[in-house]
């Protein structure tokens, strides 16, 4: 709190009424030498001015690699003033083809005092016609729920990590999505994360031999930072879920599952310091599987032993934890998550 | 399908990713110390380690005659990678890869060489866990072809061990005419099943070619349009800045013809022009592709003469830069009757392209380089706004490389009383809207090999027709007593006056790039 709002990066101020005219202007300007490009309407939604300078930053690292117009809104519910301040800019890179400089525009708006009720209005107002509508709603979502804010977006992101209570968040939503709005899909950039490591693990079971060690898999040890508890309950959920395991009894970090044979599998969490999930192993009768992100946090190193002595090595991309690359996995991935809402079943008593 | 199946049985993939998954295996090139190997194929596995796609078991074998070891080999790799790769060479990534790398020292007759090597890859298998698969990359010119599946074959290195497979790929040229392709693909299926046969046309691998179908079949708005009752024509374009460089003596015996018609623009015409599949699969869209190629109407010769345009370029300048003659280029003929260009007006015999001609141009040594198709609509009927001057027809151009992209001509009033069309240009590009590079056509290509998708490879009866046609007009040019003449054009020029008469005569002219 205290630190004023830096209005520099924001780009020039507008009349929110004169806001199209303003664009337009700013195109005319620009035209001569670039390319305007867009795909999607891309809204942020953050809290203060810090989160607004961080946001800008992010907004011009991700235009470069997806064309969008940038919507960042800003609110401060404790301000004394009751205002809506907007302004406008573009963010520009070079293209790959070379001479063109490609140039995607950011609206961001700053909602003070009590003018909050008024977001959903001025962000429809100022969507890019006919294109999708992602809502990225950095930390907690107020309650109750804006149904308005929610109806038109196609993509509602949010970072399950970052919530004190998760499951309140959860039911939040839940009674949102419960309202009527079929087309929302849930992007929780918690199960972004992992997206590398899922990918990683799946891996290793594209070779039938090794698949025998799902099929006899006892105990899992998932070693997490501190902070990313929920990333490695949603990773129990993920293997739970897709391996049709069923809860036996639940306690906190070391809970037991029965597999469709009955056989017992036990998934224990253990928090370690290092970045988000270090690394999980998954023991079974026949054998056993190592995954560790290197101390560089490029690589996961995978390692796959079998009990008959064979052992094989391999080297995986462990992509970023940074939140420009996290929205770019997402946004590139699409489609409606089902796994991750089986995951997240399994995985929301134990939040 | 293998890929099907492995997907379903693994629990942990759903969801995970759409792409094809590469399964576990070996890949042989022979030719390992050629061109190719260094700037394309080993660029492209490393690309696709990089970006996580690699099976976790994969070596990687090369096959040729030169005194190396694994590690020298891999040592020339690592700096060709670096020089090549597309993201750079990442150290930690690059050691890994390496260790996977092996090079087999061996002449291509020898059949102790392939006795060794089959023991070697029963090695690998063991020692990576590779199963027997195989994939075998014949990166070698086409004489070389019989010689090594001949010698695979003898030492039994086409049967796959009960659930595992072998795979082929061939490189172009596949063939230089009809008699020598149909003995190639005896040759080939003597050895190897057709399904397990991958013929690499690269301009299949590319994102845009790709595209076609989706641009084609996953939007309303074109297949109602797409055909005889509102295309005029269309114009597919490749063109090169470049001379021959030093591939003198292969263009000699080759020509533009053979180099690029029979295999990239036909493929990319057939995209074009073919009916949607009735599913994906690789033999539902090669069937479709392979009824365009049948239904191209032969050419008797005096069709020849009046249907196509050869030339060939005379000295110049291209970008400022005064250029030689094909003739004067480094082991060329000085009597060379090679086509260094070709314009084509080619007719699909069908009911949906009744009476739209394609012109197919291809031409080294233009003022600029790309590949496009260009799909002109009939003009709006002119009752309204283009009584008194010709109002410009609608057209899509599909831009395949460089700066990839689709746009759409249209025609719009001009701001002012009175009502002036002036056409103007909706823009799509690639780059510009998608920051993120698309991964190169070998990498794709060889990704789709090693899972088991034919897809974007040409079939043998694809390859053979397309040969069937172009055969008539090679012996047009050059078993008939009176040929037709070999036109020429300045380098740096848009080819001969005779190609810019080909369309006159229909009224029509050619696209400016
Ligand atoms: N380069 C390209 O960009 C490109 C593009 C499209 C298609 N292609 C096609 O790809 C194929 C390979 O092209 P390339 O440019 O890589 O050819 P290249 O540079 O001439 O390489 C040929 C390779 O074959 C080896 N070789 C030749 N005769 C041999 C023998 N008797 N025993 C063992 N090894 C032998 C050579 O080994 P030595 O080094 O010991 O001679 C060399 O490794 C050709 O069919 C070409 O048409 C190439």
């Amino acid at each position: 709190m205290g630190s004023s709002l830096d209005t520099q990066a924001l780009g020039f101020p507008v009349e929110l009424s004169q806001l199209g005219r303003e664009i337009k202007k700013l195109w005319e300007r620009e035209s001569q030498t670039s390319t305007r490009a867009s795909l999607i309407n891309f809204a942020v939604f953050c809290r203060g001015p810090e989160a607004m300078q961080a946001s800008t930053d992010l907004l011009m690292e991700f235009t470069r690699h997806h064309a969008c117009r940038a919507i960042l809104i800003g609110a401060e519910p404790d301000s004394s003033q009751d205002q809506i301040r907007a302004w406008i800019n573009a963010h520009c890179h070079l293209s790959r083809a070379g001479a063109k400089q490609v140039c995607c525009e950011q609206v961001s708006f700053y909602f003070e005092g009590r003018t909050g009720n008024r977001i959903a209005n001025v962000l429809y107002a100022n969507l890019d016609s006919d294109l999708p509508l992602y809502l990225w709603w950095q930390g907690d979502f107020p309650a109750p729920i804006d149904v308005q804010l929610w109806a038109w977006v196609d993509r509602l992101i949010f970072d399950s990590q970052s919530w004190a209570q998760p499951r309140q968040q959860f039911s939040l939503i839940r009674e949102a999505l419960s309202s009527g709005h079929s087309r929302l899909v849930l992007c929780d950039l918690n199960w972004t994360r992992s997206l590398h490591l899922r990918q990683a693990i799946a891996q290793m079971f594209d070779c039938p031999e090794n698949l025998t060690l799902l099929a006899s898999l006892n105990t899992v040890t998932i070693s997490h930072a501190p902070g990313f508890h929920s990333t490695a309950l949603l990773l129990v959920g993920w293997l739970a879920a897709q391996l049709k395991l069923e809860l036996h009894d639940s306690r906190p970090d070391n809970s037991q599952f029965t597999a469709p044979g009955g056989r017992p599998v036990r998934f224990v969490l253990k928090q370690e310091s290092g970045r988000s999930i270090s690394r999980c192993e998954l023991h079974s009768d026949t054998g056993s599987l190592l995954c560790q992100r290197d101390t560089a946090g490029d690589f996961f190193r995978m390692e796959i032993r079998h009990q008959h002595g064979d052992v094989h090595h391999h080297l995986l991309p462990s992509g970023s934890n940074a939140a420009a690359p996290l929205l770019l996995e997402e946004i590139a991935g699409g489609g409606p998550h089902r796994v991750y809402l089986r995951a997240l079943a399994i995985a929301e008593p134990f939040f | 399908m293998t890929t099907h199946h492995d997907r379903a049985a693994n629990p942990l993939r759903e969801g995970l990713s759409n792409r094809p998954m590469p399964q576990p295996c070996t890949v042989v090139i022979f030719g390992a110390s050629g061109d190719l190997t260094y700037r394309k194929l080993i660029p492209a596995l490393y690309n696709i380690a990089s970006d996580g796609d690699l099976p976790a078991a994969l070596s990687v074998v090369g096959f040729a005659r030169r005194e190396k070891t694994d590690d020298s080999f891999r040592n020339e790799l690592e700096e060709a990678t670096r020089k090549f790769s597309r993201q750079g060479i990442n150290e930690e990534l690059w050691g890994s890869f390496r260790e996977r790398i092996f090079y087999h020292k061996s002449e291509f007759g020898d059949l102790e060489g392939y006795e060794r090597l089959a023991q070697r890859l029963n090695a690998l298998d063991s020692a990576r866990n590779t199963r027997g698969n195989r994939l075998f990359y014949l990166s070698v010119a086409p004489s070389e072809f019989g010689g090594i599946l001949e010698k695979l074959a003898a030492v039994g290195l086409n049967n796959p061990a009960e659930g595992s497979w072998t795979r082929v790929i061939v490189e172009k040229p596949f063939g230089t005419d009809l008699p020598s392709a149909q003995t190639l693909n005896s040759v080939v299926n003597h050895v190897f099943r057709e399904e397990d046969t991958y013929r690499i046309d690269h301009y299949l691998g590319k994102e845009t070619a790709q595209n076609i179908m989706v641009l084609r079949f996953a939007n309303a708005i074109f297949e109602p349009l797409w055909n005889h009752r509102y295309i005029d024509h269309v114009q597919i374009t490749a063109a090169e800045p470049l001379g021959v460089e030093a591939r003198g003596p292969y263009y000699e015996s080759s020509g533009a013809l053979r180099d690029m018609v029979q295999n990239h623009l036909l493929q990319l015409l057939c995209l074009v022009a073919m009916e949607p599949p009735t599913d994906l699969t690789a033999d539902s869209v090669r069937d479709e592709k392979v009824k365009v190629v049948r239904a191209l109407r032969p050419m008797k010769p005096e069709d020849v003469a009046h249907n196509v345009v050869r030339g060939q370029y005379t000295n110049g300048a291209v970008n400022g830069r005064e250029v030689t003659s094909y003739r004067a280029e480094d082991r060329v003929s000085p009597e060379s009757m090679t086509e260094t260009y070709v314009a084509l007006r080619l007719h699909v015999d069908n009911w949906r392209w009744a009476d739209v001609p394609f012109y197919v141009r291809v031409g080294k040594r233009l003022p600029k380089g790309g590949t496009e198709i260009a799909i002109h609509f009939k003009a709006a009927p002119g009752v309204l706004f283009n009584r008194d001057s010709a109002v410009g027809p609608n057209v899509l151009v599909i831009r395949i490389q460089p700066d990839e992209g689709i746009s759409l001509r249209i025609q719009a009033k001009r701001p002012g009383a009175s009502v002036k069309i002036e056409p103007v240009k909706m823009d799509f590009h690639y780059g510009t809207s998608f920051g993120k590079a698309s991964p190169e056509a070998y990498e794709r290509l060889l990704l789709d090999a090693m899972s088991g998708d034919a897809t974007l490879f040409a079939r043998s009866d694809e390859v053979e027709c397309a040969w069937r046609f172009i055969d008539l007009i090679e012996q047009a040019w050059h078993a008939h007593p009176s040929p037709p003449p070999l036109c020429q054009y300045p380098a740096g020029s848009w080819g001969p006056a005779e190609a810019d008469a080909l369309l006159e005569r229909d009224g029509r002219a050619w696209r400016r790039m």
